[in-house]
């Protein structure tokens, strides 16, 4: 929160050396231009500055119109001092050294000083001032104060009361980050204690963050405790590929084993912020049950094979078979990895049947709303949202499908003062924060965006009889408030935000595209965001049996994934293959989907873990994780981060990318690709919304691809969708 | 002739044999080595060993503060938490995995110096020898002084 | 707080309650005054420590997890923050139940010279009870406080908003037979605070 209020600028001279800096700016920033540091433990950077712990006390006065310095006759702390003109500041005096020792001997006065088995030892903030600032010794000689060890907040973050300094960050982070309040201060003075109501779960959906910004060890991260200390880890920057935001992170291993995840500051996507689902939600790096080596089935079971043997055994049933053959995979593979599987598919068995959705078909949806209404996607952008009027978040739990969108829309509330509508059937953590609740009945959500559209003045052809009375029968949801959030969204420039899940009913597609058509006429703009973390690249990769690379329509289209596995069970579909997922979990209709893996004749499954479907398969394909191969995602905002590799693959596995370019070449002989850059190369020459996507751009905060060029929009057959309902 | 041969070759032999002689009577340098030890040094630093407390506890709480220290990279360790049905150190935390790769150790003193609870110390074991190079990997069983009785 | 957590294992927190789970026990009246508040402040976060009263007063005198979550709740604050607040402050009494009358013996210097402390030992003696607990039947609680600052009536009690000063065995024996028969001191404290908040709520 050292945000700049004005754009005017004062003179400060800080340690003789003067300086304009903007007014307003924290003493503690205003250092740090000159390359100086003051210490800090309380102050953050992105939270409001408390003073607490004292520790960036610096001496402060005013040139006085004489010529002369008044000194404050007291210390002042740089983490609440304002800039101000004429402005004298001293941080490096005698005086400040002693007061920094005095502080530091004061915090250390009930510290336990267990460093060498505390988890924050070797990255401590208090142990590095204290090295730096602080007294060699105490002259406490008395009992400690002494509190329960270790104590489980969550399942997540451990609560060592005796290490906590008191600094407050954590609260603060839960007040004014995430939103959720869920620690506060219990008691007073020195039994003050950081902790949840009543010593309750803390079950915050950022509660790692704490973690992080915890200056001391009083807050560790329970799935890391004690298996490595930091000077033992090797750290590599990574994003995340579990949620859809592309949340920047670093990668912590040691001896080749993953071993935790803390986040990586880009301004752009996550700030420094992680979700739990990120940040504990990498598990799967060390499962036991990671596959190794590809294996083949024969008459008593399964046996371990050469990769030559497999592409042998897996051309003689694909190739040349046509629509006889289809893939289903996931879009949590990299760009590269989905290109050279759809090229595979399409050039080499010249098969259509490729899908990357196994629980929801919203292919229509997006279709229909960029090829017959003219309209894209997704529109916004993360950091955008930081700064806009209002907002709509429409049908969706924001905080567990889009993390990073949740906060920066949490950000724009609580620092611009952001107007957010919650328009969901059940209560989220965006209600917390909205100015206006739309609790709708489940299955209303089309008209309830007719209502919206309506109460809003945006005339969309067909919907005028949804007057806030008639939204208000259908949908439940009180007339005064659709007309409260529709006189806030007749404000041009609110960003309406929703995701995929929205789009598993298709009550739920004509929402969205009555919610595109009303951002389009009311100037505002719509998002419909994915769910996996490259599910916008698997769209404009061309994953879809009906979409070719580059949002190009597909003239002749295969099947999606119900028709495929429907084929599979009457064993019309001869061969299958499924890259990085399991239909017998994840798709809705399990009858169905183990009907279909039992009756289809030939199955491959390339994973990275033995999973259940592995049973039925003929062929076991190893692959890596993308933290093992070299690659590039496109998160849900359209923005191209690279995963460059951290640990090495486990025994044979192999780049998806490369499994899928090896069978290639032996259909095809060319020149293959000799590694992820070579195919983005070729990504960027082919996809028209991938041009000037390359490897050497993609250092920094990554690449946002271009929108795909779309005709005039067309908003005449809106009205008459909403009919279909 | 025979003079100077005894000159130049009798003399010198008998010489050198009349130090020989001379030497029988005083104290032995050399030492019949196994079967005989001398005494070492009071610093000296050769074999690692992992110290208990008198109650039977580990000193080593796992902090790998020696294998932070160590310029050869030598040490590995991996801890975990103790419980209370299962305490091997007091404190929450002890090595689960101890090991020291002897030849990479240079021997120098850091691990025995960084270590806050003075569990790591080089004792004056010296005979290191051995016919593999996977059994100069000590391990925690190894290192681990046996409890007295 | 239990023992240390092992390595793996599921720590499984109970959960806090959820707001429908709540068993709300704020009478008309309290409503009535908390709304009364509601109105006069911009923000809800304001009322939290007129709530709290409110609940003291409701709850029988003591602040229970229940009391502190039901505030949190009318106020749609978190249940953590509101609880905070409540722990800070020593005159809501969340560490444990009250008696029906709080004995707050005041020790500082004045009422220290004075005797204070004789005063304290012949309450603890007569109650059995040390400071900080309460009778077995729920009559009294005895609290040792700091400077009441009323230091020319010393030794001093304190018994809900009253003074009681100077003290000696026969007051004291005569203060504790009337509280016996009169109605609960530490509600009657509450609804007078609570009374003081909504008096200044009042527009002009």
């Amino acid at each position: 929160m050292a945000a700049v209020v004005s754009t005017d600028t004062v003179k400060v001279t800080i340690n003789g050396v003067e300086i304009e800096v903007p007014k307003g700016e924290l003493i503690v920033e205003s250092v740090k231009r000159l390359g100086l540091e003051i210490p800090i433990f309380c102050y953050h950077p992105r939270m409001k500055p408390v003073g607490m712990c004292r520790m960036c006390l610096v001496e402060v006065g005013f040139k006085q119109p004489d010529g002369s310095v008044r000194m404050m006759p007291k210390p002042q702390a740089g983490c609440t001092l304002p800039a101000s003109d004429n402005m004298v500041v001293l941080t490096d005096t005698e005086a400040i050294h002693r007061d920094r020792k005095g502080v530091l001997e004061f915090l250390l006065i009930n510290h336990p000083l267990d460093c060498p088995i505390c988890d924050r030892g070797g990255e401590c903030p208090l142990q590095n001032n204290t090295l730096s600032y602080g007294p060699s010794t105490s002259r406490f000689i008395e009992m400690k104060r002494h509190a329960h060890k270790a104590f489980p907040l969550s399942q997540y973050v451990t609560l060592d009361l005796e290490r906590c300094i008191q600094c407050g960050r954590c609260v603060r982070f839960t007040e004014e980050i995430s939103g959720d309040s869920q620690l506060a201060f219990r008691f007073r003075g020195a039994s003050m204690q950081p902790a949840t109501y009543q010593l309750t779960d803390f079950e915050s959906k950022f509660s790692g963050n704490v973690i992080e910004i915890c200056p001391v060890g009083a807050l560790t991260n329970a799935k890391y405790r004690f298996r490595a200390r930091p000077w033992d880890l090797e750290t590599k920057p990574g994003i995340c590929t579990v949620t859809p935001c592309g949340t920047n992170v670093w990668f912590d291993y040691r001896a080749g084993k993953f071993i935790r995840l803390n986040g990586r500051t880009n301004e752009e996507v996550n700030e420094e912020w992680t979700a739990d689902r990120t940040k504990f939600g990498h598990d799967f790096y060390n499962s036991p049950n990671r596959l190794k080596a590809p294996n083949l089935r024969t008459e008593t079971g399964f046996k371990g094979a050469g990769w030559s043997d497999v592409y042998a055994e897996i051309l003689a049933h694909f190739e040349g078979k046509g629509s006889e053959v289809g893939v289903i995979t996931e879009a949590n593979l990299s760009n590269e990895d989905l290109f050279m599987l759809q090229k595979l598919f399409r050039k080499g068995f010249a098969s259509q049947n490729i899908d990357h959705r196994l629980s929801g078909g919203w292919q229509s949806f997006e279709e229909r709303l960029e090829n017959k209404l003219g309209l894209n996607t997704v529109q916004t952008t993360i950091a955008e949202l930081e700064n806009v009027p209002a907002s709509l978040v429409f049908a969706t739990s924001l905080a567990d499908e889009q993390p990073m969108t949740f906060l920066r829309l949490r950000k724009g509330w609580f620092q611009n003062g952001t107007k957010v509508i919650s328009a969901t059937s059940h209560p989220t953590e965006v209600d917390q924060f909205a100015h206006v609740i739309l609790r709708y009945k489940p299955g209303t959500e089309a008209r309830l965006a007719a209502g919206l559209a309506h109460a809003s003045g945006a005339a969309l052809e067909g919907l005028e009889k949804f007057n806030p009375e008639a939204t208000e029968q259908a949908t439940g949801v009180p007339a005064n408030l659709i007309r409260e959030a529709g006189e806030i969204l007749r404000e041009a420039g609110a960003r309406i935000l929703t995701t995929h899940s929205l789009l598993t009913t298709s009550e739920g597609s004509v929402a969205c595209e009555i919610l595109a058509g009303l951002a389009h006429k009311a100037g505002h703009k719509f998002s419909c965001l994915g769910l996996k973390a490259n599910t916008a690249g698997a769209k404009e990769l061309g994953l879809l049996p009906d979409t070719l690379p580059g949002g190009i329509k597909n003239s002749n289209p295969g099947k999606d994934t119900r028709q495929m596995l429907e084929d599979a069970a009457r064993g019309k579909l001869k061969a299958l293959w499924l890259v990085n997922c399991d239909p017998l979990t994840d798709f809705p209709d399990r009858d169905l989907a183990e009907k279909a893996l039992e009756n289809v004749e030939f199955l491959v499954v390339q994973h990275h873990q033995a999973i259940e479907a592995c049973e039925y398969a003929s062929v076991v394909l190893p692959m890596t994780l993308p933290a093992e191969q070299d690659g590039t995602f496109t998160s849900s905002e359209r923005r191209v981060q690279r995963m460059a590799p951290v640990l090495s693959a486990p025994g044979e596995a192999k780049a998806s990318w490369r499994i899928f370019a090896e069978l290639l070449l032996r259909i095809q002989p060319s020149t293959p690709p000799f590694g992820p850059k070579d195919v983005m190369e070729e990504i960027s020459r082919e996809v028209p919304t991938f041009a000037g996507v390359n490897y050497g751009a993609l250092d920094g905060p990554g690449v946002l691809i271009a929108q795909p060029e779309l005709g005039e929009p067309n908003l005449n057959s809106l009205g008459g969708t909403l009919s279909k309902v | 002739m025979s003079f100077e041969v005894l000159r130049d070759v009798a003399k010198p032999i008998i010489a050198g044999f009349g130090i020989t002689a001379r030497r029988l009577a005083s104290e032995k340098v050399t030492i019949q080595y196994p079967e005989e030890r001398r005494e070492q040094f009071v610093r000296t630093r050769w074999r690692h060993v992992l110290t208990r407390y008198d109650s039977g506890l580990e000193r080593c709480i796992g902090c790998s503060l020696c294998a932070g220290a160590c310029p050869a990279r030598c040490i590995y360790v991996q801890a975990a938490e103790n419980t209370n049905e299962d305490r091997r150190s007091p404190g929450e935390r002890y090595a689960e995995r101890y090991e020291i790769n002897m030849l990479r150790c240079i021997f120098c003193g850091y691990c025995q110096e960084a270590c806050p609870t003075g569990a790591i110390v080089l004792r004056k074991d010296f005979e290191l020898a051995n016919y593999e190079r996977e059994d100069f990997i000590y391990t925690k069983e190894m290192l681990l002084e046996p409890i007295r009785r | 707080m239990s023992d240390l957590i092992q390595l793996g294992a599921v720590n499984e927190r109970p959960k806090a309650p959820r707001g429908e789970d709540l068993q709300l026990k704020f009478s008309e009246k309290a409503i009535a005054q908390l709304d009364a508040l509601k109105a006069h402040y911009p923000e809800e976060k304001a009322c939290i420590l007129p709530g709290l009263w409110i609940a003291q007063r409701e709850y029988g005198g003591t602040l229970t997890a229940e009391a502190i979550a039901e505030v949190a709740h009318r106020l749609h604050r978190s249940y953590a923050e509101v609880e905070g607040v409540a722990t800070f402050y020593s005159m809501y009494n969340t560490a444990h139940a009250v008696g029906a009358h709080m004995i707050e013996v005041c020790t500082c210097l004045s009422c220290h010279v004075c005797g204070a402390y004789r005063v304290a030992d012949y309450l603890k003696e007569k109650l059995g009870v040390g400071f900080g607990e309460t009778t077995p039947d729920g009559l009294f609680t005895l609290h040792e406080v700091e400077c009441l600052n009323a230091c020319d009536r010393a030794p001093l009690l304190q018994v809900g908003d009253q003074y009681y000063g100077p003290v000696g065995p026969a007051e004291i024996d005569a203060l504790l037979e009337k509280l016996r028969t009169s109605p609960p001191t530490v509600t009657q404290l509450a609804d007078e605070i609570v009374k003081v908040h909504l008096k200044a709520e009042e527009p002009r």
